[in-house]
């Protein structure tokens, strides 16, 4: 069953964050409801619309960035209570507009995650939980990695509210309170989950997540563990999930899954008949978006997926049918409602050019004064930087509210810049001298073409290799100014935190000892790979699992207070962690005792696992290259019936292999270059 | 919103740019295209199988639409159209890298076959100019060479580098048309029959061109770019990381005036609207575009814009019907309006707050990056002889005049880095208030350079960024010297201008890096390219003298100068005894690649000869059950195959030196041409160069006379000035 939505924009904010608009309760059946939404200059608002103008209900003064809003109130009776988070601070504020509390959380960092639940209030700042009822302390909890999300499960089966934390190394962590101590259970999933929302399928027990890698799943919370549902996997790589929400858009009686990812995608995922998701709506937002939530605003009885983007544009997806204005005398009939909000719109646009052009001016002015300083307030850049696991590169989103002007890139380690085919800017590569003084190894300039506001690059680091990869940013926008943001490209770059690797493979060794604390070793560990939390975990030793997203080879780091044990079945993972850890000892001027324990079926081991990906390459490149002259066999002769199957079947397929081939662009040179470090590991 | 009122898929390759539409009996339009293996394929729907394969045209056993044209070459180039006075429908011409061919698709003939020595890479078919029958004009390797119905060689010159694109157009507004020629040196000439009438200089190779209406033209280049061109001013252009394959001006709005659609090298199809270069139309198809063509293809009496992909993939669509109103993108414009607008108030208010915060001027926060209002950037630019270091290059100094640092340099220009951009980052150690920029233009070009610099503090986060356009001179990679030690060059141009020297002096400062006060119209360069001495000198009577050995340099002085000074007509005296020297070399050369050819192509005919006596042989071998002599037979054979295919290597360089050759000559004549200086737009027909060089040469290269006399007559050239006017 496909379903047809039309996209209707209704007001702008702020720059917006993850989980920040909220739809009220409606007060009769099937009434439009209010929108409750906060943006990053710290101003919540409310509107309706009327008429299809957007009304404000009421509008709070600017203040600090909104992280995020939630609604709550009283058991029993309509949650319309409006949360919302800023700083270390959380304010309420009625439907009205009234605020009724301003509570300080007391937290050294500021909140990033919130939930509210009657008298309950959950928040949660990087790493630690903290539990509030009734604005009382109840209880804490630290948490090993930095915490994504909140949300809590609660139904009759179990016997009280229970805290699902998201934490950013793959784990949903369900803390349950025995007095005052916490014990939790953990279910691990396949990437660090940047979303949870309470489902409304059957029981409250079940949580949806997303994860920043773009997967959906469900689990179902029970007393002692967990048990997953279902998983949507992210096989056209769209992006990672900001928000989700279920309601029942198609009208089939079932709540559906909305998504919305960070490339702008919305998805509507609805169930077929054995239960299993479905894609049936699609639309692509120029944005990412950073909240939706399915009800009814725009027009009574027409339900819709309303959603906000980064730069804070408020769009709904309605059931209702656009109407064909196309009326008599060929002209395209606008509605009064749209000519008079164009009217208003050019009339304010001119009074703004009269005051932007006195500004100018007084700044001019002001460059002649030889005591005055200049400065421009920051504007604010959405980035991302992550590892895809299925052709092991790192992409790099930027995001800035207004249109992209350029953007250059430089690197001070070897990496290769990939062509995104969404990504409309010109790119030109500068000739870089990469020996001193200036070691530049990169240097790329990327001209945005009018109107770009999110910009997708996709790099290519080689493990060993390690330095900073900067990027400025410059926005179409007077005074002219740019911001530099810094991504570091660590040595074992192309590895992945997993929970548990498999033991019976042969392992290398290597074992440090030194007089160095626990956090310096852990220090060293976060220089060398990513995903380890930067703050040193609470206890004596620590364990951590990594693979390889590029040969499946592994890593596990053992350590603790003047001792570590790395192994690993990839002999060069091994001898590039010598090289860095003695490296980094060295500067701090401790002395470090390492010894190695080389298997030698390890070499053979990592050879074989590269042995069958590298044959299959060689298999598609040579297939590819007869490609061209099969078909011109087949013109020539009419008819491929007079070939031998194999190529016959290379000629049906063709097209399959094509794109295959154009998915990984220089792999197989990949995988010779891997070939070569484990050879020259060896020695 | 238009879509395509017909889509097609054929199962055959379309090489790019190489599509037409022939109405090859008069009546049905066919689409044309070359494809893989030499064949070029006909589509005709209208007409299903009633013409039996015969001579060179064969139907596709896949498809009963499709005929398959065996070229046996590699195609180039292809174009139909009228070409007989007499004949009924549509003329094919088909251009291979050494032959032309006009084909009868209806009658199943060859009009004429042709062998092209300098190859066709690109065709057109029209009338030019006086000539009154239409030609099939074809650029090659630096030549353009017409020919009418019968294969008769009406026109022939020479043009600067390897042709890529051909149009016919009313450049002049004379109501008869001109050509336009692109080519791989970026500049698009324009001849008026053989006559260089103008020149516009682009940063790339000139891919596409077409006639948009009236006296203006559409173009792209192979770096993205595409544009419109207005007589020889640009109205606009855009540049984009694809590449456009293929351009076509078609009425796709129904508005009475022609967009410049473009196909991209991803399958993007645009329509821009030919004042502004404003998107109103955009479809993708699935692979690379190959050639976007017109042609009333369902026969119901008007005009569809066909696109072709690589793959065979055809869309074809109508021009909008007038109740779209010029509206094909979509339906909700007014809410992209409405976006626009907000987008736009967004940004006024972003800047508004800007100023607000800037007047304020917090002054704790370090990441804003504050500087001192008044701070400026200067600029300077300098030329750099070769040190032991580096090469002699242009340097640019940026600097700032208070404690501000500079974190990095973007430079934006065409034409003179690998890209379009240069970009100078400094490490974090070596960060200062100043930073040099080294460049190296590597042609004598003026170039505006967009400079981008990052100015702030050692440790901000965000950047002030300064931004400034400066020009490069035309004639920046040549150093002042006061006095020379080195001998003067051999070489000379001189001509007399009526004018003031002063007016020289403005000249030389305009187009020089001059050191300052300087002001004499006596003055010498040396070439940061190496290429020796040059030296500028005007007497009191007006008579200019200019000394190098460099013939491309002096030609673009003396046009630089002509058209500073707007002067139309510039008769030249000139010598360049080191390059006639050359040429003369090369004209030998010449000969002795075609008697090597010559005789290469002996032994070649020797071969087939021997082939066809084994084949027999080794078949009656074979029909006799004699296996032994068969396999004897065979495997002479296969060592006659083995010399053939050596034979074939030698006999390609052979020929490739002999094109590299040719062209060196074709250039000779384009720049001897250029030396003379002509400005000639409407003023009464001259004899123009390259209609001598035509009389002298026309016999191409097949004896030792011709070539010489050829020789002579640059001599006397240039030693005596054959042009009385």
């Amino acid at each position: 069953m496909e379903i047809h939505l039309n996209r209707v924009d209704y007001i702008q904010v702020g720059v917006t964050s993850q989980k920040t608009m909220r739809l009220l309760p409606s007060s009769g059946k099937k009434a439009t409801q209010k929108v409750a939404i906060a943006d990053n200059d710290g101003v919540l608002s409310c509107f309706g619309m009327k008429k299809g103008e957007a009304v404000y209900l009421f509008k709070t003064l600017p203040g600090r960035k909104i992280s995020r809003l939630d609604l709550g109130g009283a058991v029993g009776t309509p949650q319309e209570k409006i949360f919302v988070c800023c700083g270390s601070m959380v304010r309420g504020f009625t439907k009205k507009g009234k605020p009724f509390l301003a509570f300080e959380a007391n937290l050294t960092e500021s909140i990033n995650a919130m939930h509210v639940s009657g008298a309950d209030l959950f928040v949660c700042a990087s790493y630690i939980y903290n539990h509030y009822c009734d604005c009382k302390d109840q209880d804490y909890f630290l948490s090993g990695d930095k915490i994504n999300d909140i949300t809590c499960v609660s139904s009759e089966n179990l016997t009280r509210v229970v805290p699902v934390l998201a934490c950013q190394d793959r784990v949903l962590r369900v803390l349950q309170v025995y007095q005052i101590y916490q014990s939790f259970f953990s279910f691990e999933i396949a990437g660090p989950p940047l979303y949870l929302n309470m489902s409304h399928f059957s029981t409250g027990e079940e949580i949806v997540y997303g994860t920043t890698d773009g997967k959906v799943g469900l689990v179902q919370i029970g007393e002692q563990s967990a048990t997953a549902k279902w998983e949507i996997d992210n096989v056209k790589k769209k992006g990672g999930i900001l928000c989700i929400d279920t309601y029942d858009i198609i009208g089939d009686g079932v709540n559906d899954v909305l998504v919305g990812r960070d490339n702008g995608t919305v998805e509507v995922y609805g169930f077929d008949s054995s239960g299993e998701p479905t894609l049936r709506f699609e639309h692509v937002l120029s944005e990412s978006v950073t909240s939706i939530q399915g009800g009814c605003v725009g027009k009574d009885t027409y339900d819709e997926v309303l959603t906000v983007t980064y730069t804070g544009w408020v769009t709904g997806l309605t059931t209702e049918p656009q109407k064909a204005e196309v009326g008599p005398g060929n002209e395209i009939k606008m509605s009064k409602e749209t000519q008079s909000k164009l009217e208003t719109l050019r009339a304010e646009l001119e009074q703004l050019q009269v005051r932007v052009l006195q500004g100018r001016e007084q700044y001019q002015q002001t460059s002649q004064s030889s005591s005055a300083l200049s400065g421009v307030p920051i504007f604010s850049i959405n980035d991302k930087f992550t590892l895809c696991q299925d052709d092991a590169s790192y992409s790099l989103t930027l995001e800035v509210q207004t249109a992209i002007d350029n953007l250059l890139l430089q690197s001070d380690v070897p990496i290769d810049l990939l062509d995104v085919d969404k990504n409309s800017a010109v790119v030109s590569f500068s000739e870089c001298d990469s020996e001193q003084p200036n070691g530049n190894f990169l240097l790329a300039t990327y001209r945005c073409q009018a109107n770009t506001t999110r910009l997708e690059l996709k790099v290519r680091s080689i493990e060993g290799q390690y330095g900073t990869l900067q990027a400025y940013v410059t926005p179409r926008l007077q005074p002219k100014t740019c911001q530099v943001r810094r991504y570091q490209i660590k040595p074992l770059s192309l590895h992945q935190r997993t929970h548990s690797i498999d033991q019976d493979r042969p392992m290398n060794r290597l074992s440090l000892v030194g007089q160095f604390s626990f956090a310096e070793i852990h220090s060293w560990v976060v220089f060398c790979l990513p995903e380890v939390p930067e703050k040193t975990p609470a206890g004596e030793t620590i364990t951590f699992c990594f693979c390889n997203t590029f040969l499946g080879t592994q890593l596990e780091a053992t350590y603790c207070k003047g001792e570590g044990h790395f192994k690993s079945d990839n002999i060069s993972t091994i001898s590039i962690l010598s090289d860095v850890l003695s490296k980094e000892a060295t500067k701090k001027k401790i002395n470090l005792n390492i010894s190695y324990d080389i298997n030698d079926d390890s070499v053979n081991h990592t050879l074989k696992m590269i042995h069958p990906k590298l044959e299959y390459q060689l298999l598609l490149a040579r297939k590819v290259q007869l490609i061209d002259a099969l078909k011109e066999l087949q013109v020539h002769e009419g008819n491929a019936d007079f070939l031998i199957p194999e190529y016959r079947n290379i000629l049906d397929e063709s097209a399959n292999l094509l794109e295959e081939y154009k998915k990984q662009p220089a792999h197989l040179e990949r995988l010779y270059g891997a070939f070569l470090t484990v050879i020259l590991g060896l020695h | 919103m238009l879509v395509p009122i017909f889509t097609l898929k054929l199962n055959h390759k379309i090489n790019p740019r190489m599509v037409a539409v022939g109405t090859f009996d008069g009546v049905h339009p066919c689409l044309t295209a070359a494809t893989q293996a030499g064949k070029v394929f006909i589509h005709n729907p209208h007409v299903r199988g009633q013409r039996a394969a015969a001579h060179r045209l064969s139907h596709s056993s896949q498809d009963s639409d499709v005929c398959l044209l065996n070229i046996n070459q590699s195609v180039t180039c292809l174009t139909a159209g009228q070409l007989g006075p007499s004949t009924v429908g549509d003329t094919l011409v088909v251009g291979s890298q050494t032959n032309l061919l006009a084909y009868d698709v209806h009658d199943n003939a060859d009009v004429f076959y042709k062998e092209v020595a300098d190859g066709a890479n690109a065709v057109v078919l029209g009338t030019l100019g006086d000539i009154p029958a239409p030609l099939a004009i074809i650029g090659g390797n630096c030549a353009l060479q017409g020919f009418d119905y019968e294969g008769n060689d009406h026109l022939w010159t020479v043009t600067g580098d390897n042709v890529r694109s051909l149009v016919l157009c009313d450049f002049t507004g004379d109501g008869k048309n001109e050509l336009l020629v692109g080519s791989e040196d970026f500049d698009i000439r324009v001849f008026k029959e053989d006559e260089l009438v103008s020149e516009m200089t682009e940063n790339e190779t000139i891919t596409s061109l077409c006639h948009m209406h009236g006296s203006r033209f559409g173009y792209a280049l192979a770096n993205g770019t595409v544009g419109v061109y207005d007589r020889s001013s640009r109205y606009w252009r855009i540049k984009s990381k694809n590449h456009a394959m293929s351009i076509h001006a078609f009425d796709l709005n129904a508005d009475g005036v022609v967009e410049l659609i473009t196909g991209w090298s991803n399958g993007k199809i645009d329509a821009r609207s030919d004042r502004t270069g404003e998107v109103i139309f955009k479809d993708n198809l699935l692979s690379s575009v190959a050639g976007v063509v017109e042609g009333d293809y369902r026969l119901d009496g008007q005009q569809q814009l066909i696109c072709t992909s690589v793959d065979g993939e055809v869309r074809g669509y109508l021009p909008a019907s007038k109740d779209l109103r010029g509206n094909l993108m979509d339906s909700t414009a007014e809410q992209d309006l409405i976006r626009d607008l907000s987008q736009r108030k967004r940004s006024l208010l972003m800047e508004l707050r800007n100023y607000e915060d800037n007047s304020k001027c917090v002054s704790d926060s370090d990441g804003m990056g504050f500087i001192p209002a008044n701070t400026q950037l200067q600029t300077a630019l300098a030329v750099r002889p070769a040190t032991l270091v580096q090469k002699a290059h242009v340097e640019l100094s940026i600097s700032t005049p208070n404690e501000t640092i500079i974190r990095a340099v973007l430079i934006f220009a065409e034409g003179i880095f690998e890209g379009e951009s240069h970009v100078v980052h400094p490490s974090a150690q070596n960060l200062s208030g100043c930073v040099k920029v080294p460049i190296i233009p590597p042609k004598d070009i003026p170039v505006d350079l967009h400079i981008k610099a990052f100015v702030g503090g050692k440790s901000s986060t965000q950047f002030h960024v300064f931004e400034i356009t400066r020009q490069l001179p035309r004639f920046s990679m040549y150093d002042f010297t006061a006095e020379a030690t080195a001998a003067p060059p051999s070489g000379w141009v001189t001509f007399s201008i009526n004018d003031r020297p002063q007016r020289v002096v403005m000249w030389l400062n305009q187009n020089f890096l001059l050191p300052e006060g300087v002001d004499s119209t006596e003055v010498t360069f040396s070439s940061l390219r190496g290429r020796g001495l040059l030296s500028i000198s005007m007497a009191s009577s007006g008579q200019v003298t200019l000394r190098t050995d460099d013939i491309d340099l002096a030609g673009d002085l003396v046009q630089s100068l002509a058209s500073f000074l707007a002067v139309d007509d510039l008769s030249a005296e000139a010598d360049f005894p080191g390059y006639f020297e050359e040429l003369r070399t090369t004209l030998v050369e010449v000969d002795e690649f075609h008697s090597v050819h010559q005789k290469l192509n002996a032994a070649m005919a020797d071969h087939s000869n021997h082939i066809r006596n084994l084949l027999v042989q080794a078949e009656d071998a074979r029909l006799m059950d004699d296996i032994r002599s068969m396999k004897k037979r065979y495997r002479e054979l296969y060592h006659l195959n083995r010399d053939l295919i050596n034979e074939y290597k030698i006999r390609s360089n052979n020929h490739n030196a002999l094109l590299a050759c040719l062209k060196a000559v074709n250039q000779a004549i384009q720049r001897a041409g250029r030396l003379r200086g002509t400005f000639q737009l409407g003023s009464e027909p001259r004899r123009s160069n390259s209609a001598e060089a035509q009389l002298l040469v026309t016999p191409q290269w097949e004896s030792r006379v011709p070539c010489f006399t050829f020789n002579l007559w640059v001599g006397t050239a240039a030693v005596t000035n054959p042009n009385p006017n």
